[in-house]
């Protein structure tokens, strides 16, 4: 081996590399700084007269420096000028983003963006072209969540929630609690692609202020369910109905049941604490069927009637009752958007897929007919796990929990 | 001898790992995705048989010479001119190769993240560390993987487990939809990747442990398969039939990481394994062209060649390809008959002719004696 | 500007073949010419590549080639 072969060489070659970059120095192509960045945190898509579209961007205003007071935010001062809106107009997200960054003097960052509010106008006319961008825009994260609104998407942007950061925040936090749907980009474009290939999206709602407070300061937050036919908007069901959407579903996180038990007056209210739940797909004799199969456990949280809830008896006959109000609930749910809105947003489709794959290959096409008259039992088995720590006799009196 | 430094049986097992892995892993799970569907966790075990064969062919080559690489023994199997004709194939073949690997490192680089840098600095930048190693001989390049590799696969375990809750065990299912077919037909482009282990047949003369070399080779294609078949699991369980249109189903994966909240925008880990695991794979290409081209002109020493081979690797990975969706394409449609061909065919054919030359001198021992 | 590149190519290819014939032993004179021939043929594609970026490619040579098997994936 040649001794020259060593450090010394090793050093040259590293500097002929210096001086050969140099030339190369001409500037740093992606260079990105916090202070040259606008993070978006939420993105809002409305309709406009025109046929265009609206971008609203609900921008965070990082506050740098030590000058300010960092994590400490006067009383009531969440979302003072730390949050800006701004709109652009455009045929696309991409162009109206391009026009949105002629009116700001950062470059728009989307990787922070967790929040896109649909507005109801767009989402009736399809919103698959937008939700191709947030997929293809290598900056967003699919994680980010999609909801759909009755009112101006601008307007729900800018408001200023009393007790997050900001309105994406607020609307990210009650989406990760799981009360109604959560649906991510990820979640909705898998449904896209699925074989009914019907979605569904959160309904938001601007929750009424305080009387006296100032109009803005309020939050939006989740009711109810828009159902979509492919990727168009066809009708919302409420707050109620999204539970039984969500059995069907198996996403029952969190939930509280009240019943009356026979011949009482009152109620005994029960808190989920865990649910699942499956979709039997069966073809008997042509027939298409499926059965639900759920699975819960609910402590008692509180009792309103006079009845001895520590009695295994009576427990059973909660069950019983519980039972049989989650299949009313379902069904109502089926009537709506089963029958009537025709949507496959329950996974009907891939359940059969999954289950009878040559049957399916062949009834593939007809599935649009098939869909509303798909025949759906319900076997609950809901237990009551604990009475709380009330465990005696009940505080109720007799007289008052005796239905008159 | 051209190359004096020894490896152990365990750095070229661990060498070989990101060398198939590497690239493997970001698009498998989408290029299988599409003709396999929901069977594509099965594609990679089906490929990985042209994996095990490759290592068993380099290895019985390697105990008929055991001291030679491939550009010297297949000039005493072939002759000298045809053997100098397989090495120029090699030779070549490698050159496009590396090429292809250096555009795809400098693809998923500027496609994810640096949108504005021009990929032939994204490139360069790449080739320069790697011409470092490759300049310090086989024993830097296999150091250098004993002490990369095991933390890029611990961590790659990490972010499955991290995904955990995410996962949907319904999407296996209708398994064996179509029957076998798909999956077979998914496996056609892994097992390009898996042809790739010819690569160990020129490590096998350096290594230190020359009896365990089969078994560290094995157990590399098995780890490999592993991997991968995690990958489509992860991919297929996390996205369903979402897989196929997506274009770096794992990278996406990583960022959809979210563990209570903090625990979230992960990708920047998916990219440092990305990169380390690319440094190896290309490391290891680019060493095995300038040591081939070494010992197919027969020079004196390899590290002359280092620099200006380099400098047509950058080459090559821009003229690999016009663009992603030409290279893609290329990729799952005439690049694995290509790849298997050269790096399947040519070893099987050598080996043969290898034997039969063997019986013919034994026959003639026997005559004589 | 492809002036520029062509000047930075040529530099750099000269730096790289300098840098690295001192190194290789006088009486190695195989390995010189094979440094050399490596370095012209890069600085030639380089060229190429500077002034018709779209000059087909080894790969479209390989898909030519292997386009009747290539179809079967299709």
């Amino acid at each position: 081996m040649n001794p020259d072969y060593g450090q010394a060489n090793l050093r040259k070659i590293f500097f002929l590399f210096l001086i050969v970059f140099v030339t190369l120095l001409t500037g740093c192509w992606d260079r990105k700084e916090v202070n040259d960045l606008a993070l978006i945190r939420g993105a809002g898509i409305d309709k406009k007269q025109n046929g265009k579209m609206e971008l609203t961007v609900l921008l965070y205003i990082p506050k740098g420096g030590s000058s300010s007071e960092q994590g400490m935010e006067g009383p009531g001062g969440g979302g003072t000028m730390q949050t800006l809106i701004r709109s652009a107009q455009g045929n696309t997200i991409a162009e109206a983003m391009s026009i949105l960054q002629e009116k700001l003097p950062r470059k728009i960052f989307w990787g922070h963006c967790e929040v896109f509010i649909f507005n109801e106008a767009i989402a009736k006319e399809g919103i698959a072209e937008d939700v191709d961008f947030f997929i293809r825009m290598p900056e967003l994260r699919e994680r980010s969540q999609l909801f759909i609104s009755k009112e101006r998407a601008r307007k729900i942007l800018s408001l200023l929630p009393p007790l997050e950061r900001d309105l994406a925040e607020v609307v990210r936090e009650l989406g990760e609690e799981k009360i109604g749907m959560t649906v991510t980009t990820k979640d909705f474009a898998e449904m896209l692609v699925s074989e009914a290939g019907d979605t569904a999206i959160p309904w938001i709602k601007i929750l009424p202020p305080i009387e006296g407070q100032e109009e803005k300061r309020t939050i939006a937050y989740i009711t109810g369910t828009a159902i979509f036919k492919r990727d168009k908007m066809v009708g919302k069901i409420d707050d109620s109905l999204t539970r039984g959407l969500l059995w069907l579903r198996d996403e029952v996180r969190y939930s509280t049941i009240s019943v009356t038990p026979k011949g009482k007056k009152g109620f005994v209210s029960m808190k989920l604490l865990r649910a699942n739940s499956k979709i039997v797909p069966k073809i008997r004799n042509g027939k298409w069927e499926v059965v639900l199969k759920a699975e819960a456990d609910d402590d008692i949280m509180q009792n309103t009637t006079d009845i001895d809830v520590t009695n295994p008896k009576v427990v059973k006959a909660l069950e019983q009752q519980l039972n049989s109000q989650l299949a009313n609930r379902v069904n109502e749910t089926l009537k709506e958007v089963q029958k009537d809105m025709k949507a496959d947003v329950f996974g009907f489709a891939d359940a059969f897929h999954r289950e009878y794959p040559e049957v399916w290959k062949k009834e593939k096409h007809r599935w649009n007919e098939i869909f509303p008259n798909v025949k759906v039992t319900i076997a609950s088995k809901i237990k009551i796990q604990r009475q709380g720590m009330q465990s005696g006799h009940p505080l109720i009196s007799s007289e008052k929990g005796q239905a008159e | 001898m051209l190359e004096r430094g020894k490896i152990s049986a365990l750095q070229m097992a661990f060498m070989m790992n990101p060398t198939i892995l590497a690239t493997g892993l970001l698009l498998v799970p989408a290029i299988t995705a599409k003709t396999a569907k929901q069977d594509l966790w099965l594609s990679p075990i089906w490929a990985s048989f042209i994996g095990f064969m490759i290592v068993f062919v380099a290895y019985r080559l390697h105990k008929l010479y055991p001291k030679e690489t491939m550009f010297e023994y297949s000039e005493q199997i072939l002759g000298k001119i045809p053997g100098k004709m397989v090495g120029a194939i090699f030779v070549f073949y490698y050159f496009h190769v590396t090429g292809i690997i250096v555009r795809e490192y400098g693809e998923f680089i500027s496609g994810t993240f640096l949108h504005q840098t021009p990929m032939v600095v994204v490139f360069s930048t790449m080739i320069i560390v790697s011409a470092m190693a490759v300049y310090g001989g086989l024993e830097v390049i296999g150091r250098c993987s004993e002490m990369i590799v095991p933390v890029l696969l611990v961590l790659y375990l990490v972010i499955f487990v991290m995904l955990l809750k995410d996962l949907d065990t319904k999407n296996f299912f209708p398994m064996l939809e179509n029957g076998l077919g798909p999956s077979l037909k998914g496996s056609v482009v892994l097992q390009s990747w898996f042809s790739e282990f010819i690569l160990v047949s020129f490590f096998f003369p350096y290594l230190r442990d020359h009896d365990k070399g089969m078994k560290w080779g094995m157990i590399s294609v098995f780890s490999v398969m592993f991997y991968m078949v995690l990958t489509n699991v992860m991919a297929l369980l996390l996205f369903g039939k979402l897989t196929a249109s997506l274009t770096y189903p794992v990278m996406v994966a990583a960022r959809y990481i979210s563990i209570a909240e903090f625990l979230a925008h992960l990708e920047s880990i998916v990219i440092a394994l990305w990169v380390a695991g690319t440094f190896i794979k290309i490391t290891v290409f680019y060493y095995v062209l300038v040591l081939g081209i070494a010992q197919w002109l027969k020079l004196s020493d390899f590290r002359s060649i280092v620099l200006p081979i380099g400098f047509l690797l950058v080459l090559f990975g821009v003229w690999s390809a016009p663009n992603l969706q030409v290279l893609s394409h290329f990729l799952s449609t005439s690049a694995p008959f290509y790849l298997l061909s050269i790096q399947a065919g040519i070893p099987v054919i050598l080996l043969i002719i290898a034997w039969i030359k063997k019986k013919r001198q034994q026959m003639k021992g026997k005559l004589i004696g | 500007m492809k002036m520029v590149y062509l000047l930075g190519t040529t530099l750099l290819v000269l730096l790289m073949v300098l840098s690295q014939l001192e190194k290789i032993n006088k009486n190695q004179k195989k390995d010189k010419v094979v440094l050399i021939v490596f370095s012209v043929f890069g600085w030639l594609i380089a060229i190429l590549l500077i002034f018709f970026p779209d000059v087909p490619g080894p790969s479209e040579l390989i898909d030519v080639l292997y386009k009747p098997l290539g179809k079967l994936l299709e």
